[in-house]
């Protein structure tokens, strides 16, 4: 067990070194998303700007909960999204057969070995932009709500890492599973906003099946003191803890999905 | 020639099939967002700044049509691979331009949008909220040009977005860099009348405008129809802008392109 604990930091530094070779573009790749970051986060701006709310949100408030939504998605998706996203190819080539025989988790491996470094451009924006807001909205703060701010982030990332893999783990007996993530990308954008401001029927689509509104919108609110739609403060007080369900069906959807594995012919 | 290039594209999404119902999603949510973010701004307004929210509705539904029908970052990636795979040497030995036949096959490629994700989603979001009509016959024409024009002008900004991936190595921040642009200066999420001055203004004038903006704007009425002839002509003048860019940067890269293997 510890020589296999000591085989993932080694594989992420495999991976750092190799992504380094390419500095210039890695540098311009990052920079280029903290720009396309910032200019979605600058149409929500000039909204507040003109209508000087939005849904009873003013913008620094708006802010903390752009910059959780972007903390909590980098965090997740560096373990799961371009990983599992390229599984559906893995498995048309035949590739993923290797992952099979290697002496532990295939699901270790890939996890690992593709861990996605590109997430620092989010993670610099989303902690510059949550410092800044973190000074201009009126919280309460005390260690309680410094521990729920963080507890429920770490949720929220398991919440994103657990549903990408999912996705993704379609591939192995859907063999295709890409435009899956249309539809979380599509309701991911939802989450720029104030859940309360949606209609009824994609409020509770986003705390249950596709819980997604616990990802940033429940605690911020929560925190803020917003009113939460559907379960009220329940779910803000739920929100450190709704994590682990999601990975618990992730790792019992993945043993399901290794055991239907088939290959994909040819 | 090109007719065959544009029905082949065509025919190559419709074996994708399965891709239609994530799609449509896809713009469906957009549409419920953007009309869920201008009800709430609203609130008990009725007019806001000469705007009914009726029209910010339609607005919010024809961009969304428009900006969902074609994808700009498959073509930015296809250019990409083909110039660094070498794939682009069998477009250099037939007698075709390469720049005319990526446009043939992107319209093929808009056809099917239209045909599968915009007409459905356009469908259901009018019977959800309702549309406006035109604001005049004449205008409708004119939106039928302005959003023929809007995707030339996206469609050449993906092309000169695509060749310059040849020179900088990396086609993702180039893919990215131009959703930036078109989050703000597309004005597919915020038309311009709400931008802060001079911003606006700024916003008016570049060509990322004819994108989103101008065909939006143009059916609402917001534009007088001398007005809608004026922004037809500089809009054309962009396009004609942008397409001696991409013919100069293709016969820099033509020049350049060493193809390696045999």
């Amino acid at each position: 067990m510890q020589r296999y604990l000591e085989i993932l930091p080694l594989l992420i530094r495999l991976r750092v070194k190799s992504e380094m070779e390419y500095r210039g573009a890695y540098l311009l790749d990052r920079l280029a998303q903290i720009i396309a970051y910032g200019s979605a986060f600058a149409t929500v701006w000039l909204i507040v700007n003109r209508f000087a709310m939005l849904g009873g949100w003013r913008w620094p408030e708006l802010a903390l909960l752009l910059s959780a939504q972007l903390l909590a998605y980098a965090s997740g998706a560096a373990l799961s999204f371009t990983q599992f996203r390229d599984l559906e190819e893995q498995v048309r080539l035949g590739t993923f057969d290797v992952l099979l025989v290697k002496p532990m988790s295939a699901w270790a491996f890939q996890v690992f070995s593709g861990f996605n470094i590109g997430y620092s451009g989010h993670i610099i924006l989303g902690l510059g932009l949550m410092l800044w807001s973190l000074g201009q909205v009126e919280v309460h703060w005390t260690a309680f709500a410094v521990l729920y701010l963080v507890a429920s982030l770490l949720s929220a990332a398991m919440v994103t890492a657990a549903l990408l893999t999912m996705l993704g783990a379609n591939a192995l007996f859907l063999v295709r599973s890409r435009h899956l993530y249309s539809i979380y990308f599509g309701i991911w954008e939802l989450t720029r906003f104030p859940l309360s401001i949606f209609p009824g029927w994609i409020q509770t689509l986003m705390l249950t099946v596709l819980p997604l509104g616990f990802g940033s919108f429940v605690p911020v609110a929560y925190l803020l003191g917003k009113p939460i739609p559907i379960f009220g403060d329940w779910a803000g007080i739920a929100s450190p803890f709704v994590g682990p369900l999601p990975v618990l069906l992730a790792i019992a959807h993945w043993r399901y999905a290794i055991s239907k594995y088939q290959g994909a012919g040819g | 020639m090109y007719r065959a290039f544009a029905l082949s594209a065509f025919q190559t999404q419709l074996a994708y099939r399965s891709q239609v119902w994530s799609y449509l999603f896809f713009a469906l949510v957009i549409v419920v967002a953007k009309v869920a973010i201008w009800t709430s701004v609203y609130g008990n307004a009725s007019v806001i700044g000469g705007v009914t929210l009726k029209q910010m509705i339609t607005y919010a539904i024809l961009a969304a049509s428009i900006l969902n029908a074609w994808e700009y970052a498959p073509l930015i990636r296809g250019i990409d691979r083909a110039l660094k795979s070498g794939e682009i040497a069998i477009y250099l030995l037939r007698p075709v331009s390469y720049p005319l036949y990526l446009l043939a096959s992107q319209t093929g490629d808009l056809a099917y949008g239209v045909l599968v994700a915009v007409l459905p989603a356009t469908l259901i979001a009018i019977l959800i909220y309702g549309i406006l009509p035109p604001a005049s016959p004449a205008y409708g024409a004119f939106f039928v040009g302005y959003w023929v024009l809007s995707f030339l002008i996206l469609f050449l900004f993906a092309v000169l977005f695509g060749l310059a991936a040849f020179w900088l190595m990396t086609a993702f921040s180039l893919e990215w860099l131009l959703q930036a642009i078109l989050w703000i200066f597309g004005g597919g999420w915020i038309p311009f009348w709400f931008f802060p001055e001079p911003l606006g203004s700024i916003a008016r004038h570049l060509p990322f405008a004819w994108i989103g903006y101008y065909p939006t704007a143009v059916y609402l009425g917001k534009l007088t129809l001398e007005e809608c002839w004026l922004y037809l002509v500089v809009g054309c003048g962009w396009a004609a802008l942008l397409a001696i860019g991409v013919a100069l940067l293709w016969r820099r890269a033509r020049l350049r392109l060493v193809v390696q293997g045999g």
